[in-house]
């Protein structure tokens, strides 16, 4: 039987929030349900994207995503940065915060990437511990997101999907899946990546990444600079058949297009979630309110 | 040590061996190897030469973007070989790459080959000042008229608080006519070390960081004011530069002018 839902309402169709498309995010105030920020990018103390930000909260619902909290890391929880990211988000009144299951830096070296963990009950224990921490300080569940890897290690004793529900459920957080990043590790892993999704528990998963990756044959590296591709799309629409009408976003990081290109995008996911769970579900029928005088 | 720990410091040990630009010591690529796990597809090599050619290229990234004109000053090869050398010398230990350039004119000033060209580190250090500008607090600024309110017996005693965008730049070349040159595409300047220069900085009220030359007399003014001097002591200050008729009005015309761009957030009395 399944577990009962510990997640959100959706919040539908969403983008991440770029430095190019501030003005015209104010000036068209497009249809897009909600925008992602990307926390560091917001961690100074004023300027033109304070100034965004400030204006485009009171017209859309945001959540904050961050790179940096390093949750795998043997180093000491960087509290710094948890103040910093708690003030951020008294500010932003974000709808969730969330972050990776990785590890960014040690001995307080940061490698700004997002390096893979062993998966082994030892790092399921200290993750584990840390995200409780994190949670307890921000006053929130916050979600983790499975990142993309290109190797694995000999003292890993569970697959990916072991260890991402095994986090999830001793650190009681919630997931972002995303849906690109088990596509690229199951092309570098050589595993199905249905199987993935078959097997995460549904009662955590509030969020979705779509994003593009580059293919160089032998090997896929996530480098979001691309269209979400045709393989990433069904498996986008195998992962709404199992999980429901979770709120999806699309990510774009470099070679990033005009900012109606990356609507179309968002149109195509739309059709997905219509074409997959109906015209009434909540994930796609969002009437916009109006005011009659 | 933790098995986890372990790995961390290995992993990290060889990308920081890979981006030292040297070949890597075979045991810190080894101890790395014999923790990664042999799969179809890709060799373990390859695997890891994945994170280390995304750690360099990311850390270059950064430098591009914050330092984009002294890039187009440097060139291809010379801003590889910075980038190179900032990256092994200088590992990030931010959360945020905002700061990971923080210390590059440091490096520039210092190294053998670009500390010979110190316009370089000018440069540099003129663009992080920009930065600093671009990102510095929002807070609301005075106008003229909350000097002028004041009784004229009080302004001797005034002091200023300055925008927290301000900020002062010193340098002994042309490295800001050189930026501003290659910012508007034309053909910089041949590097010029005759004499000291200074430049204000600061971000207006609609939020463009801009910048103006300082006459000597200008920056001791504002570098006094910053410093906590009131309106009598800068008065003073200015007869080192004007006749005591000139001095006064001098004054006052600076403290218009900054008004005017927004730079004071307060006019206060003494501490």
């Amino acid at each position: 039987m399944d577990k009962q839902s510990l997640t959100h309402p959706t919040l539908g169709f969403g983008l991440g929030l770029r430095t190019q498309h501030f003005e015209h995010v104010l000036r068209h105030q497009p249809e897009v349900d909600w925008f992602e920020i990307l926390s560091e990018n917001f961690m100074v103390a004023g300027g033109k994207p304070r100034y965004y930000l400030s204006e485009i909260a009171e017209r859309y619902p945001l959540v904050m995503h961050g790179v940096s909290l390093s949750i795998g890391s043997t180093d000491p929880l960087n509290m710094d940065y948890l103040k910093a990211l708690k003030q951020l988000a008294n500010e932003v009144q974000p709808q969730w915060i969330s972050d990776h299951i990785c590890w960014t830096s040690i001995h307080g070296i940061n490698s700004h990437d997002l390096l893979p963990l062993p998966y082994t009950e030892e790092t399921v224990k200290h993750v584990a511990e840390r995200i409780g921490i994190v949670q307890d300080f921000l006053g929130r569940r916050i979600l983790m997101e499975n990142v993309s890897s290109y190797l694995s290690y000999q003292d890993s004793t569970m697959n990916e999907w072991q260890f991402v529900n095994a986090v999830a459920e001793e650190a009681d957080c919630l997931l972002l899946l995303d849906i690109n990043n088990i596509y690229v590790s199951a092309r570098n892993h050589q595993f199905p990546p249905e199987d993935y999704l078959l097997q995460v528990a549904p009662n955590r998963v509030q969020q979705f990444h779509l994003a593009g990756h580059s293919d160089y044959g032998d090997y896929v590296i996530d480098t979001h600079d691309h269209d979400v591709c045709p393989s990433v799309w069904e498996l986008y629409r195998r992962a709404l058949t199992r999980f429901g009408g979770v709120s999806t976003m699309i990510e774009r990081d470099a070679n990033i297009p005009e900012f109606d290109a990356l609507e179309a995008e968002l149109a195509i996911a739309r059709n997905i979630a219509r074409t997959t769970l109906g015209e009434s579900h909540p994930l796609v029928y969002r009437p916009r309110q109006e005011t009659v005088v | 040590m933790s098995q986890l720990r372990e790995i961390q410091q290995q992993f990290m040990d060889y990308l920081l061996a890979s981006a030292a630009q040297t070949p890597v010591a075979e045991t810190i690529e080894k101890s790395f190897s014999d923790k990664v796990a042999e799969q179809g597809g890709v060799g373990r090599d390859i695997r890891m030469q994945i994170y280390a050619n995304a750690y360099r290229i990311r850390l270059t990234e950064v430098l591009d973007t914050d330092h984009e004109i002294l890039g187009l000053y440097l060139g291809d090869d010379l801003f590889a070989r910075m980038a190179n050398g900032y990256i092994a010398h200088q590992p990030s230990r931010f959360t945020s790459l905002r700061q990971f350039a923080d210390a590059l004119p440091d490096y520039l000033a210092s190294d053998a080959f670009f500390s010979q060209y110190p316009i370089i580190s000018d440069i540099a250090r003129f663009e992080r000042r920009l930065l600093n500008s671009f990102d510095a607090k929002d807070e609301r600024r005075a106008s003229f008229a909350a000097l002028q309110s004041l009784p004229a017996d009080a302004w001797p005693y005034r002091q200023l608080r300055f925008h927290p965008s301000v900020q002062l730049f010193e340098c002994a070349s042309n490295a800001v006519e050189t930026w501003q040159a290659l910012k508007h595409q034309q053909v910089p300047p041949a590097p010029d070390y005759q004499g000291k220069r200074a430049w204000l900085l600061w971000r207006g009220e609609s939020r463009l960081t801009e910048f103006i030359s300082l006459a000597e007399y200008q920056l001791t003014l504002i570098q006094g004011f910053i410093h906590g001097a009131n309106i009598a002591e800068q008065c003073e200050l200015m007869l080192n530069f004007f006749a005591p008729e000139e001095a006064m009005q001098q004054l006052l015309q600076a403290l218009q002018a900054w008004f005017q761009l927004g730079l004071i957030l307060s006019v206060q009395p003494n501490d």
